[in-house]
């Protein structure tokens, strides 16, 4: 038996999200009616004619008609099918959209159809790869020498025998009549195109991972799935328990807040990139921006952990500490996360660094937790890991969140943040311009670059560390001393 | 000799799995039939003949610790593209039984693909059988009676390789291909033929013109993409 697929295949098959399929082929099946279905009409190719190709506008009006929704879903719901590779076009065959136009079109057969069930297999792909090479004399395309050339080389123990096999194909295939051979060519190619797809295509089989079990099969009842059950409905009876009354009353709150900034409920200002390819919202919403906008600077509001979460927002509050001199809580809540998503060799060194800053008696930036706290920390800082400084930092955090939140959100700081805020104009493009955009996209900034960014940032932070006010204080009163005998002047 | 023996029947299997891959992608569209199903049931049987053939022939061959090393590696490599042959014989038939069930030909509510299929496929089955011309014979209902059939004969397939799996032990990693890459357009097949009138697809294929003296200076060209 030979290993299948060693490099794709991870034993994995299933995907819910691909229920799709089903439905796919059950709207084919109508559109195969000849009263009510799809009219097709035959093509033309030189001196042979092959029946069964339909147009693109036929297709939109019949999706239209039966599902009664506009031309532009319709013509959406048309691409998806070709792209999943149910209809294949028959002109510009790697270009997988339904052109709203006299384009000709056909339907696949249902052995190329898409299926989860059974995994396009390397094997096939290097077998019409060599039938390929066979008809086009030695001359693929590029993407296609280069698949041939990494296949013959892994799957170098199979190549005999796809060599045979493919030549067999196609003088099995040179049985039928030309029509017929013309059909099969273009489906087979076709459902290539899908499921290898060419560089610039998109193929909408590309779903990622595949799950490592069918949620369709039944379970085989062994003891260990008993065990499971009854470990889960124990666990169910321990659950602690809100009245739903309560809980539907916070979702509701939630969605009532958050609605209005949800870009898929409302309308992302100045336009959504996904959709216009225009990037401009991402540009003004980026972490060191000196303007925020007016959406952002009201999200600040919502909750205390949503202007932490923002960077933006962050920096506007620790300007807002600096200003009240309590910035400390602040960088020790930062230095507390950088403990627990750091790297583990570093760790020790942080937590003592912390220590040293924060916590010690006497330290430059010492913060107020009460005793019983402090005695764990110190003491859990004896054998320090992730989560030692977690009681401390909860503490600190409740402390901002209770006091200094609500006056940052009173405060000047905010105010001018507040006024200073933009709130873009929307975007209305034309198709053209549209294209343009399309056109014009380009890769943002590697993350590398973003996090070295970031690092840099936070070393100059680090090196310009606002001193407290015990220190400020010290300083002040060993100047007036040394001031004192010539103050007068 | 027992190789040639091998290689010829194995040249068989081949021939009959690749037919029978053609007849299975026939299934659903407007050219079923039938005649399809019964082409199906009788390549099936061909094959099915075949690989039990090959399978005790290559199974004593490998057995016998008095070959040599030479030897030896030819049996692995034969074994290779035994195994091969059947694993997409099983899937063509598990997938003919998934297609078989879910088009089936007497309800008229059920509407068959239109692909521009319409011809016939008798001319590949007769090339499956080695036989001139196919005679249909069977019962007006084969397209379901005949799926239980295939039922059993998957299982039986399966079990087939499962208990070669057991008593062989090749590790078909380790065989080297004869073959290099190119090869199949090295063959005496005679390509010119068939691309006579070979009309253009889309407006982006150029039009083929099968010349043979092409073939030698393509056949230069596949030694220089073997590199």
């Amino acid at each position: 038996m030979t290993i299948r697929n060693a490099l794709r295949d991870h034993g994995q098959r299933y995907r819910p999200r691909m229920a799709c399929l089903k439905k796919a082929e059950k709207v084919l099946l109508e559109m195969q009616d000849p009263c009510t279905g799809v009219k097709s009409q035959p093509q033309r190719l030189v001196i042979t004619i092959i029946p069964h190709a339909i147009t693109g506008e036929d297709i939109i009006a019949w999706l239209a008609d039966r599902f009664q929704i506009d031309a532009q879903e319709a013509r959406s719901f048309g691409s998806m099918l070709v792209a999943l590779g149910y209809i294949y076009p028959l002109q510009d065959h790697k270009r997988l959209v339904i052109k709203p136009d006299t384009s000709l079109y056909r339907f696949q057969t249902p052995y190329f159809w898409p299926t989860q069930q059974w995994p396009v297999e390397d094997t096939d792909y290097a077998i019409y790869l060599a039938k390929r090479n066979i008809r086009k004399k030695g001359i693929l395309e590029l993407h296609e020498q280069e698949q041939y050339n990494h296949l013959h080389k892994w799957m170098n123990h199979k190549w005999d025998f796809v060599v045979m096999q493919a030549k067999e194909q196609y003088r099995a295939a040179k049985e039928r009549k030309k029509p017929d051979r013309v059909v099969f060519d273009c489906q087979e190619r076709a459902y290539w195109v899908v499921h290898r797809p060419p560089p610039g295509t998109v193929s909408a089989m590309d779903y990622g991972l595949d799950r490592r079990t069918d949620p369709n099969t039944d379970e085989t009842q062994t003891p260990d799935y008993y065990e499971r059950i009854m470990i889960f409905t124990q666990q169910s009876i321990m659950r602690p328990r809100v009245k739903s009354s309560v809980s539907i009353g916070a979702l509701v709150k939630y969605s009532a807040t958050y609605s209005g900034h949800d870009p898929f409920l409302s309308k992302c200002l100045p336009s959504n990139p996904w959709l216009t390819d225009d990037t401009t919202y991402w540009t003004l919403n980026m972490s060191n921006v000196e303007i925020p906008t007016k959406m952002r600077v009201e999200r600040w509001t919502f909750s205390f952990k949503e202007l932490l979460s923002d960077p933006r927002g962050r920096d506007d509050f620790r300007l807002f500490l600096k200003k009240e001199f309590s910035g400390e809580n602040l960088a020790f809540w930062e230095g507390c996360e950088d403990l627990k998503w750091g790297t583990a060799v570093a760790m020790r060194e942080k937590a003592e660094q912390i220590y040293k800053t924060f916590l010690a008696r006497g330290a430059p930036r010492w913060i107020n937790i009460d005793g019983k706290t402090m005695e764990i920390t110190v003491k859990g800082l004896k054998h320090p890991h992730r989560y030692v400084l977690d009681a401390a930092q909860t503490h600190i955090y409740m402390l901002m969140k209770k006091d200094s939140y609500g006056r940052y959100l009173k405060s000047p700081v905010f105010k001018e943040t507040l006024k200073k805020a933009i709130c873009p104009e929307e975007h209305k493009f034309n198709e053209v311009q549209l294209e343009q955009n399309a056109r014009n996209r380009r890769p943002s900034l590697s993350p590398i670059i973003i996090r070295q960014q970031e690092q840099e940032q936070r070393a100059k932070m680090a090196a310009n560390a606002p001193v407290d006010i015990t220190q400020v204080m010290s300083k002040l009163s060993k100047q007036g001393k040394e001031m004192g005998p010539h103050h007068s002047k | 000799m027992g190789k040639e023996e091998c290689k010829t029947m194995l040249d068989a299997l081949n021939k009959v799995t690749a037919c029978y891959r053609h007849l299975v992608i026939a299934l659903g569209s407007t050219s079923d039939s039938q005649n399809l199903r019964e082409e199906l049931k009788k390549t099936r049987k061909k094959a099915q003949e075949l690989a039990v053939a090959n399978r005790t022939k290559l199974t004593t061959l490998l057995k016998d610790k008095t070959i040599s090393k030479e030897d030896r590696a030819e049996y692995e490599r034969l074994w290779v593209l035994f195994s091969s042959s059947m694993e997409l014989l099983e899937v063509d038939m598990k997938r003919s039984l998934e297609i078989g069930q879910d088009f089936p030909l007497k309800v008229p509510t059920r509407h068959l693909i239109q692909t521009g299929m319409t011809g016939s496929t008798n001319a590949v089955a007769a090339r499956a059988m080695s036989v001139q011309n196919m005679k249909y014979e069977a019962d007006s209902n084969i397209d379901t009676v005949d799926l239980r059939d295939l039922q059993t004969e998957i299982t039986q397939v399966s079990q087939m390789m499962e208990e070669m799996e057991m008593k062989v032990q090749v590790a078909p990693w380790a065989v080297v291909a004869k073959q290099e890459a190119g090869a199949e357009l090295k063959s005496n097949m005679s390509v010119g033929n068939s691309s006579v009138g070979v009309i253009s697809i889309c407006e982006e294929d150029l039009f083929l013109v099968s010349i043979q003296g092409f073939l030698a200076v393509l056949n230069v060209k596949t030694l220089q993409l073997v590199n």
